[in-house]
């Protein structure tokens, strides 16, 4: 199951693009996938805590709506990391 | 009435917010301007760059000033709010919350309210730019999912 985690903030450090891509073998809930990206993370950037912590704070959304760690994600789903924000 | 926008700094005009809050039916108009400081946190801040989720952004904005109307029970309202992406220069405009409204006390109520809630959940991000330091995204806001 390909997913497809669009990157904001902080998150942007993460990869060259402006997004990461997943592939799953099951279904899985915005809770696993962002344990996922923590553990992905942590390998990347071992030295640096406060990514993981950043990942750990944010929220996802979907079509434009922050949604729940219990929500369970469809196939070829594009969804968006918000870290913690601070505009204005 | 309402205008909101991301745009590029260099887009961010105070002449379009006057002609676009202009209106009989309002005594009174204010502007709020953000403009980047030369210090946080005991560091010298050359520059910030602003990301964004631009659709949630907008979408935010809106919903920041129909409850603005609501809550502040506001006569004829007028709002245009644009937020800049990308590096803005020390001194430059971050934002631009230009209000009418009928009367000069709502104006105050209005303009504060979108700044204070644009703070605590309008997706908009600064990484700060320093004199002879790494540059760091700063820390904010948690976001929740709506019950």
């Amino acid at each position: 199951m390909k997913i497809k985690v669009e990157l904001f903030g902080i998150c942007r450090e993460f990869s060259d693009k402006d997004h990461l891509n997943f592939d799953f073998n099951n279904e899985i809930t915005v809770r696993e996938l962002k344990n996922k990206m923590i553990e992905i993370v942590k390998q990347k950037f071992p030295e640096n805590q406060n990514y993981h912590e950043m990942v750990d704070k944010s929220a996802f959304s979907l079509n434009d709506e922050v949604v729940g760690e219990d929500l369970k994600l469809n196939k070829n789903e594009t969804i968006s990391i918000i870290p913690p924000i601070g505009g204005g | 009435m309402f205008h909101c926008e991301v745009v590029d700094v260099k887009k961010i005009s105070l002449d379009r917010a006057q002609k676009f809050i202009e209106s009989y039916k309002c005594g009174a108009s204010l502007f709020f301007i953000g403009t980047v400081r030369d210090h946080n946190n005991d560091k010298t801040v050359t520059g910030i760059t602003y990301d964004s989720h631009d659709s949630m952004v907008k979408k935010s904005f809106k919903e920041i000033y129909d409850e603005a109307i609501t809550k502040l029970d506001l006569q004829h309202p007028v709002a245009f709010v644009e937020h800049a992406k990308g590096y803005v220069p020390l001194g430059g405009i971050s934002i631009v919350i230009a209000v009418a409204c009928k009367h000069r006390g709502q104006v105050y109520d209005f303009s504060r309210f979108i700044i204070e809630e644009i703070k605590k959940r309008t997706p908009i991000w600064k990484k700060e730019h320093y004199e002879g330091e790494e540059e760091t995204w700063l820390d904010g806001e948690q976001i929740k999912a709506k019950k």
